[in-house]
Parts: structure tokens; sequence; C-alpha cells
């Protein structure tokens, strides 16, 4: 499929349709029309990008300097959550990449700390059966009674 | 002492009483304006009675002079100045509510003068009055804020300018009931007249003169009255408020719900204020003839028990003797078949805060069932008449029959905590109108002078033969009562005590040549329900439930029973319906949660006889349901439909019984008293020698004394506040 992708761009592009050449590229590289589809379908958006990284849940960081500032670093979410995906999915680490905080990757930044004790990062929750629920810090307007049950002689 | 005192300035006010019908006689007849006299109100004329206040003579015409100090049932104070008015040719401006009208007087309400004398009156009070408003719980009812807003000046001429701060003045401590801000009382002394001309206690007074006058009680103290919670309706500022209520709501976020109390047989108007679903507080709504204005204690405070220890879900025992809540469906199924299974051995109690409705289907319920054993919780004797005729049972003479009266008898009852607003009755005659008092009893005190005949049952019987010294004041008497407590009628000798008592009544009536037309025997009712359940043909009291053939006891909001307190028979099946959980439920096998009276729209007969009904002010908690809608679901899963569905059918049904139970605000007049005597010499007069006891005598037994104030957490505090005070050196003691 890859080789035949590849064969219809070098067309496109030799008979001067350069951007359906474009095209066919970044289908080739998104693994085909199927994959492609699905990526679309995920993201509203389909690019081509070098693969600069991948964190520790799977998530893929990816870099394109071809597309304008701010859409330039993306993330592909990882396969398992479909369409669950969630911003606070990405760690703090990849955070400060992904904002154009810092253009060091997470790996080869040297101002980030690396405490020991510092909590696994999690995603947010709301929504979701897991979900933090405050108890209720007002009083019940009526009290009802608890029964006391007493022995008939 | 204090009677005499009062005598004066209660002379002026009792005329003024009668001004109303005065002037609607001066309409019929013209002769009569000769001894009236002629006075114009901004040039409107009207005729009056000599004595007559310049303000009473204005309302008269529809003209409302503003006044802080002045109120229709206290006497005249006349130190607030803001119902000062301009009369014609008279220099200076007067104040109305204290001088008497004369013939010819041009009354000015609304002159240049008198808007400024009130400018002025109100700029003082405000110059001595906080402006804290926004943190008052007078605010929105307010009577300084609505007059400020109407008479007073449209800007501040008070500046500090010493910097020495606004007049202070530290609170008071007076109880569990009204809380005081003393920087806010503008010195209108009502509180201080209430409480010594209405509940008759003398603990509120001032100290100080000018600026640094003070009200309060002296020596910091308790203000132990019944009543004590009227003087925050009667004080015109934030100066009194209710303790309970504080803070927590605003009279213009709040429902008013106008209803019926029910914790005494009094049957005192109320409105229930409620906002977000819960009772706020509870207010008395004016009748004058039951309650006038006044609330009791425990009826005005007692509320917040309303909101605990409720029964707010069907429940059935296991077999674990555990009880737990269940559907109402399978509740009411194995009720039914315990009841079905029972062929007919079933005893049922109702409480004494049971309305008419639920009375009548709990009645029809249990005799389709094959009983006929449907009883009350208060006693009252069957021999003799019994219940058949209604004199026998009811306040005949009517609460306001009190007024006229010049001599009452109280035998057997404490009507300062039994019926403290009949007793503010007989107080207001006793201050007013000359009436004596004697009572037959433990001594106790009334909050007034009595004579005290002895605590004996057989002193009833010297009263009869003539031979006690007391007989002289009976023949003497022009128009005499006779108030028999409700609870004697429990002794071993209730039956002859009430023959003696009626007898009395009769010889009394003879002896004194009253008119046909009144009424000498009066009985004092203690439970709400009682007089609609006698007339529904309840069978009064139940004492030994071991005597009945009872496989099912049904207690229909009955805590208070002896039944209770003796052993009840293990296979028993106890079926528990009411709403507070307590002696009843804990015996309970079954419990269908009902309503209380703010809850349910239900009819009640007070001890005059008097039907009233309550209104529903808040929806009942979880799965609560109307009583009288649980019975008859229960009768139709027991195959013993009753024939009534909704509100209107059970009321066509009750007048079938009875219809003075459904015409609302009226006394039916009671007759044949004269047939009740005579069948009551049947009864055997064998009074026991066992002396009168009461079960409320003291102020710390008034507070608790049904489910709904025992549940009640400012009840309690009262309780311990009065017993605290008591320990306090400066008590003068005497529970005279």
């Amino acid at each position: 499929m890859e080789r035949v992708l590849l064969v219809y761009e070098k067309i496109l592009r030799k008979i001067g349709l350069e951007k359906f050449g474009n095209l066919i590229e970044i289908i080739r590289i998104n693994d085909g029309p199927v994959n492609s589809l699905k990526k679309l379908t995920y993201y509203d958006d389909l690019k081509k990008g070098t693969l600069v990284g991948t964190d520790e849940f799977g998530n893929r960081y990816y870099n394109n300097n071809y597309y304008f500032f701010g859409r330039n670093r993306w993330v592909e979410y990882a396969d398992h959550v479909g369409f669950n995906y969630d911003g606070s999915q990405v760690p703090p680490e990849w955070y400060g990449w992904l904002h154009y905080k810092t253009d060091y990757l997470p790996e080869n930044d040297p101002t980030r700390p690396n405490y020991p004790w510092v909590l696994k990062p999690s995603e947010n929750l709301t929504g979701t059966k897991a979900a933090y629920m405050c108890y209720s810090t007002t009083k019940p307007k009526i009290v009802v009674w608890t029964p006391q049950s007493k022995q008939k002689a | 002492m204090l009677r005499s005192s009062i005598q004066k300035a209660a002379k002026v006010s009792r005329r003024c009483v009668h001004i109303g019908n005065t002037n609607k006689a001066a309409v019929a007849k013209p002769s009569a304006e000769q001894t009236l006299l002629e006075v114009y109100i901004d040039d409107k004329k009207v005729l009056v009675e000599p004595g007559t206040t310049v303000l009473q003579a204005a309302a008269l015409v529809g003209v409302e002079i503003p006044r802080f100090c002045y109120h229709e049932r206290l006497a005249i104070a006349g130190n607030c100045r803001m119902c000062l008015v301009e009369i014609e040719k008279s220099p200076k401006p007067v104040a109305a509510c204290a001088m008497p009208v004369m013939n010819g007087w041009r009354v000015k309400t609304n002159s240049e003068m008198t808007r400024k004398a009130r400018e002025g009156v109100m700029e003082f009070l405000l110059v001595n009055h906080p402006l804290d408003c926004p943190i008052c719980d007078q605010g929105g009812e307010c009577d300084l804020q609505d007059q400020s807003m109407a008479f007073g000046s449209d800007r501040s001429r008070f500046t500090d300018i010493d910097f020495s701060g606004k007049r202070a003045v530290e609170d008071k401590d007076i109880g569990p009931l009204v809380k005081t801000i003393m920087t806010r009382c503008i010195h209108c002394t009502r509180c201080i007249r209430f409480a010594s001309e209405v509940a008759g206690v003398d603990d509120l007074g001032t100290t100080g003169r000018g600026s640094d006058m003070q009200v309060g009680t002296y020596i910091e103290k308790m203000f132990l009255s019944e009543l004590s919670g009227n003087v925050i309706d009667l004080c015109p500022v934030g100066a009194l408020t209710s303790k309970p209520y504080s803070f927590t709501a605003r009279p213009w976020e709040t429902r008013k719900i106008e209803s019926i109390d029910v914790l005494d047989a009094v049957g005192s108007n109320i409105v229930v204020s409620t906002r977000t679903n819960e009772v706020m507080r509870i207010l008395p709504l004016l009748n004058e003839q039951v309650n006038e204005e006044w609330l009791a204690d425990k009826s005005r405070f007692s509320y917040d028990g309303l909101k605990t220890q409720r029964l707010a879900f069907p429940m059935v025992k296991f077999d674990s003797g555990e009880l737990k809540a269940v559907e109402w469906e399978d509740t009411l199924k194995h009720a039914a078949q315990a009841l079905n299974n029972a062929n007919g051995q079933i005893v049922g109690i109702a409480g004494p805060l049971v309305d008419a409705e639920a009375l009548i289907a709990f009645k029809d319920l249990l005799n389709k069932l094959g009983s006929e054993h449907v009883y009350t919780e208060n006693a009252f004797p069957l021999s003799g008449s019994g219940i058949d005729i209604r004199a026998s049972y009811l306040f005949n003479s009517k609460i306001v029959g009190i007024e006229q009266a010049d001599l009452v008898l109280l035998i057997g009852t404490n009507p300062r905590y039994d019926a403290p607003l009949i007793n503010t009755r007989i107080r207001k005659s006793y201050v007013h109108n000359e009436l004596d008092v004697a009572l037959i009893g433990p001594k106790i005190d009334l909050t007034y002078d009595y004579e005290h005949l002895g605590n004996s049952a057989s002193t009833v019987k010297d009263l009869i033969s003539g031979s006690h010294p007391f007989n002289k004041r009976l023949a003497q008497a022009k128009k005499p009562l006779i108030i028999l407590g409700a609870q004697q009628l429990k002794r071993s000798d209730g039956a002859a005590l009430l023959a003696a008592v009626q007898q009395l009544a009769k010889k009394t009536a003879e002896i004194s040549k009253v008119d046909a037309s009144w009424k000498v025997f009066n009985l004092l009712q203690e439970a709400a329900s009682q007089v609609a359940a006698l007339d529904l043909g309840y069978k009064p009291g139940i004492s030994n439930l071991k005597s009945l053939p009872a496989k099912v006891l049904y207690l229909l909001g009955a805590d208070d029973s002896d039944v209770l307190k003796e052993s009840i028979p293990t296979d028993t099946f106890v079926i528990y319906q009411g709403h507070h959980g307590e002696t009843g439920a804990e015996l309970a096998d079954v419990i269908f949660p009902g309503v209380t009276y703010t809850e349910k729209q239900g009819t009640y007969v007070n001890t005059e006889g008097r039907a009233q009904q309550t209104l529903n002010a808040v929806t009942p908690p979880g799965y609560a349901r109307t009583d009288w809608k649980i019975l008859r679901a229960l009768s139709e899963i027991a195959g013993k439909t009753l024939e009534y569905e909704t509100l209107q059918e059970v009321r066509k049904r009750l007048e079938e019984v009875s219809p003075n139970l459904t015409s609302y605000g009226n006394v039916q007049e009671s007759n044949f008293i004269a047939q009740a005597t005579e069948l009551s010499k049947s009864v055997k007069n064998n009074l026991e020698s066992k002396p009168i006891d009461l079960k409320l005598k003291k102020l710390e037994d008034y507070f608790m004394t049904d489910v709904i104030s025992r549940s009640s957490v400012t009840m309690s505090k009262c309780i311990q506040a009065v017993l605290k005070q008591k320990q306090n050196k400066y008590y003068d003691g005497v529970e005279k």
C-alpha cells in the first residue's frame, strides 16, 4: 500500500499537481487512508511531522515547523483512550514543550527538577465515576428517627 | 396590689373598647348624641364617649396616628411622643394616645406643626438608635424603620462631634427564647407593661433616667413566663427578638400560612412562616374569640421539634427484631395481613395530636374490621350521660365568657400551664373586671391572687351540701364559672368527681340565680384531639389492655397512653402511625409515617367545641403521608375499602357523624346541661379522700408535654434555664 501511494505521489508531483502530491504524502505518512480517516475523526486534523518523543502513557509528540507557530507541536493520544482523550492526559514534563514554555524536550531539559517524592501525574476525572465528590456541609432539614426497638414483655 | 394600681389605667382602656359599639348605637339612635362628644379629626366629624383619647377617636374615622408606646391591650404610657398632634387653639402639640378628647376639638393630624413634631421626635429617637438595620432581625417588620420612612427627615443632622460614639447599652440575658439587643431599645416600655399586666410576672422594669434609662430585670435573671415570646411581637424595634429565629430568615422571604396550634386544647390561631419548605417561625394570628393576639411559648417556639425525631419512612420489624425501612406497599400488605388475621380482635388508641379526618378514618376502618375498641388517650367517664351530651365535656361558657364572669372556681386544673391563653383571659378579667378566683387543688402560682380551698376532692361535696364557708361567695356571684380540669377524670373516682362538679354547677346556678343562658359548668380539656374524638364517638381513656382481646394494637399517634407503660403481650402485633419516633414507635412491629399539624389540612376542635382547620405549610418529610390517606390505603389493601377518597368526601363523612366538625370557626351552642346533670345523679357519689394533684405545677413542667415539644431542643433549653434560675440566690423562691 505504502509503495502504491509513493508511486502516486511521485506521478502527481511530476505532472505538476504538487498539492495533491502533498495530500497523498500525508495519507502515506499516516499509515494509509483508513488510519488517516480515523485520525481525522479523532482530531479533526491530519498533519505530517516528526515524532520527537513518546511519554510513559503512550502519547506521541510531533513537531513540524512547516506549520505556523502554535500549530507546529502537537500530541496524538495513546491509542487505547480512543475518543476519551483529554488535555490532562499530557504529563507535566511534556506540557512545557507542547505549550512553548521551553524548547527542550523533557529528557534533555536541564532546568527540570526530578524529586523522588513527586507523584505520578493523573488525568482529570471529572465526569467519570471516579470524580471527586465533596460531602454535603449543610445540615439536613429533617432529622429522621433511628429505631431503637424495645422488646415487648 | 398590682390590681388596684392598674385599675385606673385599665378603666380608660376598658371604656375605649366599647367605643366602636357605642358609635354604632349613636348612628342608630340620634337621641344618644347628647352624651357623646363631638370631635373633628382632620375636619371629619366623629362622635365619641367621654374619656376617649384623641388617638382612639382618630382610629374611628380611619386616621392612623403613628405610635410606638401605645398598644390597645396595654395600659397607656405616653412616653414615646410619636403620636403628637396639633389641636386647634392649643399652643403646643399634644400626645394623642394619652389625651382624652373634649367637646368641639379640632384635631389636625397632618398639619405643619404635627409633621414637624413627628420629625423632631424621630430625629431624637434615631440619634440614640444604632443604624444596624442590615443586620437586625426586625428589619422589614420594624415600626421604627417604617415610621422613619414615613415621618422622619430625609437627612441627618447627627454628627458625633466628640467622637464619643452613640449611646450603647449592655445586652441582657433573659432566657433562651428572647434575645435582647438593648442598644436598639427606644424605651417604649411595652414589654414591661405586658409582663406586669398580661403575663402577671413583674420581672421587667426600668433603671436610671433620661438618657441613662435602661429596660431590664435589674439583676440578671430569666424572664420566667410561659408567655414571654409575646414581648418579641410587641417590641416595635429590634431590641427584643426571637433567639431561635435569629438570623435565619427575613419577613419578605417567607410564605405565611394561617393555621391552628394543636399543642394544647385552646386552638390558638397561628401564622406559620416557612421558607424553602422549612418552618422558620410561628406567630400568633389575631382571633378575639380564642387567643386575642397572644401565643404561649410552647406553641410559638417548639417548631424545631417538628424537624427532629421524625418518622419519614414506613418500617417493618424483621425477625431479627430490627426495624427497617421498606416500601409503602410491603408495609401496608404486612399490616393488612395482621389486621385480617386478628378476626376483629383489634384495639385502637388515638393520641392527642390527631386531626378529625384521621380520627373518622381510623374509627371507620376498625369498625369495618369488626372491632369496637377505639379509644382516646385521655379519660372521660362513661357513667351518667357519658359522652352523649356534649355539654359535659366542653368549655361551655366559651373563652370569651370568662370576661363576663365575676367568680371562677378552678377544680383540679392549672390553667396557667394547661391552657396559658385561658389563664390570660382569667387574669384579664381579674385585673379589669373584679373577677375573683378560687382553686381546689395544690397551691400553685396562677399569676393572680386566688382563694385556696384546699386540695381535697371532698371540698366539692361540702360545697354541694352548703356547709362550706365559700358557699356564701358562690351565692353572691352573679356570673359564676366552674372550671374542671380534664386530667382529674383519670382518677379512680373521676366519674364521681365529674358528677359532683356537675351538680355543684347546677346548685351554684340555682343559688346565685343566674340567667338561663349562662353556663356554669366548664371542662378544660388538655388534648387538641379529645373533643373531636368524643364527638365522633370514641371511647375515652384506656386503662387495661389485658382485659381486652388485642391481637393487634393500633396506635394512632399515641405515645402517652398508660397502656404503653404496662407490658404489652409479645403476641400482640403493634402498628404505630404517627410523626415522631418515641414510646409508641419503639414498640411497633409496623410503622406508618404520618404528618404533623404544619403538614396537613386537618380539623381540630378546641375545648370550647370550636372547629378550626390547619393548613399545609410545608410538605411532609421523606415518605410520610397524610394520616387519613394512609388509613384509606390500608383499608383498600385489607379489603375493607373506606368509601371516601378525597378530603371533601372525608369531611362529608365527618358532617354525617357530627355536623359541628365542619362548621369552621364557629361554636355550636352546647345544650341539655340540665339533662346531663340529671343523669349524673345516677353516678355513685363516692369521692375519695385522695388529694387532687396536678400534672403541670411549675414552669419547668410546662415546656415538654407532647411528642413535638419533647423533641424540641428549644424547649429543653427552656427547662434548663428555669431550673438554673431557681438555683439563683436572688430567686424569690416561692412558687406562689
